[in-house]
């Protein structure tokens, strides 16, 4: 099977995979991470560039540079000229000698010193050395480079192959950011006087990286003023492993275009998921920190340095169970509602013919259009006449009614995809129109009945306009105004109003993923939304 | 067919009848309470007194922030619901293709919908605060920026992410619904469409779009109602701070009859809204009628 022309292929391939590698290696060794250390600062007196002041301060500067490079440092002498204009109009010079050392790290260099970046570069290397020894193994075991020929081990290798390869990939970026978080934020954070926690660790670490351990209590000084800079030649590693990958993918499935497609697709739902996510992370992790964590700028970790559980039991004492259970209510309430009214209207609509069937559609549609809140005004005035200003059964009404067009409109068309048949045999057995309903159309139905349900009741959950009008009484208040309290005007308790929030959306979220399937179905026929 | 269903005349009206009432009620009724009040003096109390004429309206039309607020709520319909479905669609599109995890990703993208819009804005006016807000928080740790940046430093910027936060929670409406469009194509088309040597873009013109024209117009229609409707955001994130220079229509008429007893211009606006919206639910009506005729 093997052609000539298949095997140059392989061949290229190889050829490719092992340019890629060694690229990878080679970056990984070049001082791609700076650090910059003041050893020493001369400042001349007012002078001008070239006069014997000058000259004077720059030889005493070089001398210590001198003394520096004997004992082996490479260091680099700066000068910086500050102009200004003294009170006889002349001007001057102050001039700054600033004496630098430049400590060059490589990536092999962080493996072992105990910084996060650490381990995860040796899970890189690991990554690269799998991903190669793979695609070697699998290009070697079968010549060909058509997947059809493929015998299922070589198939194996190289599908690991390109796993490795793209883990590898995800890993330099992280990598670089955790560089710039462990040295650039915290050392600002150390000159900034902020840095408490890890203090020593840090200093050990740093120390180690860069002196061998040889400064130990004069660390923090040589620290301050530290300068990081990461090399932009570190982001050529990503195209490096890119040729790794698509030399294991071209030996994988020949053809490099449909996978780069592919790889496109899956980085774009990533990032779709990710974005989508965050608000939540945010609430997850602001719920559990404590107050003064909520309101840091300096706050250094993705997570509460405490997860403070008390924070939960803080909410109950101010009243969220209360809350909770108000919408419960609100929300089970108006559900009912909708659906002991919306199932006969349905019913009716599905397997009724009569005059003005038409316009009972187009009233129920149109009831639809308009959220509760263009009408504001109107209800509270309607709520005040009927007595029903500030009570849970109002909300429950109100929520019902405006979304009786929701539940009639998706409960018509479950009926009407149900056939007739089984109801006209239930109602020849001797039942009557309740009974076909009750004992045969409704559990048929019941998918559908429990999509409607859950929609409503999660549209009723949420609602937020309505009750902050109309519910005075702290009592009475669902949870999405009870989170409220939580934001006065001068004072917002982050932490109660997420911790609270989350209470809220955990069960309703949960409950939506349930009947997302079912809603796609009924949605450009009903149209619904919160 | 259900000759022996309609025993009697007036049997399918009295089923009709329970939701009827709850839909007249709480629905046509402050419908007519709205209309009535906007011909009608109100008192800075309260009190309602006799009719005005058009009076209310003129209040309204005279407002300082009339046109502001007109202005706003245009720019937020269109930037919101026009994003929001040119994002979902190519999100639907993304979610129709075959792949690992797809129905994970559709679980996810589902929160923002489910979510409370009042949640959804709180977490969001945290995120971006300047002072300790998590987005520079993260950017700062990740080491993207050197220095916090003042996020919402211009109320147009603050009534720009208010938009944006529009559109995140719009965007899973608009996918869910273009997604139940695509799943009903017949796989078939695609493949003739192939024969006739049609690219990537022949077949988005020529097979996709025609055939999920009509639930893109349904949600588009909604989203537009829904998003004009719309009140959480901006009243928790601005409050349409300053001078109601962020309000949009609905949160303005809020103010003015809850928090400036200017009751009779705001029920003039009510009635505003109102008709815009007549006019939208009328293009929805006529759509969904025609889609009802054909089936």
């Amino acid at each position: 099977m093997r052609s000539p022309e298949m095997k140059s292929q392989n061949r290229r391939a190889l050829l490719f995979l092992l340019l890629g590698l060694a690229l990878a290696l080679i970056l990984m060794s070049l001082p791609l991470f700076s650090f910059e250390a003041q050893v020493y600062t001369k400042k001349s007196a007012n002078t001008f560039v070239g006069d014997e002041k000058y000259v004077a301060a720059k030889a005493e500067a070089e001398a210590v540079a001198e003394e520096y490079r004997a004992q082996g440092f490479s260091v680099s002498l700066s000068e910086d000229v500050l102009e200004r204009v003294n009170s006889k109009g002349k001007t001057t010079s102050l001039v700054t000698f600033t004496l630098s050392q430049s400590y060059g790290k490589n990536l092999f260099s962080l493996l072992g010193q105990g910084f996060a970046a650490s381990k995860l570069t040796a899970a890189l290397l690991l990554c690269l050395g799998l991903s190669a020894a793979l695609a070697a193994a699998g290009l070697v075991g079968s010549g060909d480079l058509l997947p059809r020929y493929l015998d299922g081990r070589s198939r194996a290798l190289r599908g690991a192959a390109c796993v490795t390869a793209l883990l590898a990939l995800l890993l330099v970026p992280v990598i670089l950011m955790m560089n710039t978080y462990a040295f650039s934020r915290q050392m600002g954070l150390h000159n900034a006087g902020l840095l408490e926690e890890g203090r020593a660790l840090f200093f050990s670490r740093m120390d180690r990286l860069l002196f061998d351990g040889q400064m130990g209590e004069n660390i923090e000084q040589v620290l301050s003023g530290l300068k990081y800079h990461c090399s932009g030649l570190a982001w050529l590693l990503l195209p490096a492993i890119c040729i790794i990958l698509l030399s294991a993918i071209q030996i994988r499935f020949g053809a490099i275009k449909g996978t780069l497609l592919r790889g496109l697709l899956y980085f774009f739902v990533v990032v779709v998921c990710l974005v989508t996510l965050y608000p939540y992370y945010v609430m997850l992790i602001t719920a559990f920190r404590s107050n003064a964590e909520t309101l840091d700028m300096y706050f250094l970790h993705m997570f509460p340095t405490k997860w403070i559980w008390s924070n939960l039991t803080d909410i109950v004492r101010r009243g969220v169970p209360r809350y909770l259970l108000n919408s419960l209510f609100v929300a089970g309430g108006a559900t009912a509602i909708a659906m002991l009214c919306g199932i006969p209207a349905a019913y009716a609509m599905a397997r009724m013919q009569f005059k003005g069937k038409k316009a009972f559609l187009g009233f129920v549609i149109m009831s639809q259009m308009f959220s509760p809140v263009v009408l504001l005004i109107g209800i509270s005035q309607l709520m005040n006449t009927l007595h029903l200003n500030d009570s849970i059964v109002g909300l429950m009404l109100i929520n019902a009614a405006f979304n009786q067009a929701f539940a009639v409109w998706l409960l018509r068309g479950t009926f009407v995809s149900i056939s007739p048949e089984m109801e006209q045999a239930a109602l020849i057995d001797g039942c009557g129109t309740m009974g076909a309903l009750t004992r045969v159309l409704i559990p048929m139905a019941a998918p559908g009945i429990v999509t409607a349900l859950i929609f409503v009741f999660i549209n009723a959950w949420n609602e937020y306009t309505i009750s902050t009008v109309l519910i005075s009484t702290a009592s009475n208040r669902p949870i999405t105004v009870g989170i409220t309290q939580f934001s006065s005007f001068n004072m917002i308790e982050w932490q109660y109003l997420f911790a609270a929030s989350l209470l809220a959306t955990i069960p309703v979220v949960i409950l939506f993923m349930s009947i997302e399937k079912h809603l796609t179905a009924g949605l450009t026929s009903g149209g619904v939304k919160g | 067919m259900n000759t022996r269903l309609n025993r009697n005349k007036w049997e399918p009206y009295l089923w009709l009848l329970p939701s009827m009432l709850l839909i007249a009620v709480f629905v046509v009724f402050p419908i007519l309470i709205v209309f009535k009040l906007s011909f009608s003096y109100i008192s800075q109390g309260g009190v309602i007194g006799g009719f005005i004429g058009f009076q209310n309206y003129v209040d309204a039309v005279k407002l300082p922030a009339f046109k502001t607020v007109m202005l706003n709520t245009m720019w937020w319909v269109i930037s919101v619901v026009g994003l929001s479905t040119l994002l979902g669609f190519i999100i639907a599109m993304v979610l129709n293709q075959k792949f690992r995890g797809r129905k994970i990703a559709r679980s996810i993208l589902v929160f923002p919908w489910a979510t409370s819009l009042v949640i959804q804005a709180s977490v969001w006016n945290y995120i971006i605060k300047y002072e300790y807000g998590n987005l520079n928080n993260v950017l700062l740790n990740l080491g993207i920026i050197q220095q916090a940046i003042n996020w919402r430093s211009s109320y147009q910027i603050e009534f720009i992410w208010e938009c944006a936060v529009g559109i995140f929670v719009t965007v899973p409406f608009v996918t869910f619904c273009v997604l139940s469009g695509l799943q009903s194509i017949d796989g078939s088309l695609y493949e003739a469409a192939t024969m006739d040597g049609a690219g990537f873009w022949g077949k988005l013109r020529h097979v996709t779009l025609p055939m999920v024209r009509p639930s893109l117009t349904v949600s588009t229609v909604l989203n537009i109602i829904y998003v004009f409707n719309s009140f959480p955001i901006v009243y928790t994130m601005t409050k349409g701070a300053p001078a109601h220079k962020t309000d949009t229509m609905i949160t303005y008429l809020y103010m003015l009859s809850f928090y400036e007893r200017k009751k009779g211009p705001a029920t003039a606006l009510s009635v505003i809204g109102f008709l815009i919206l007549c006019v939208c639910a009328g293009v929805y009506m006529i759509g969904v009628m025609r889609k009802e005729d054909e089936q």
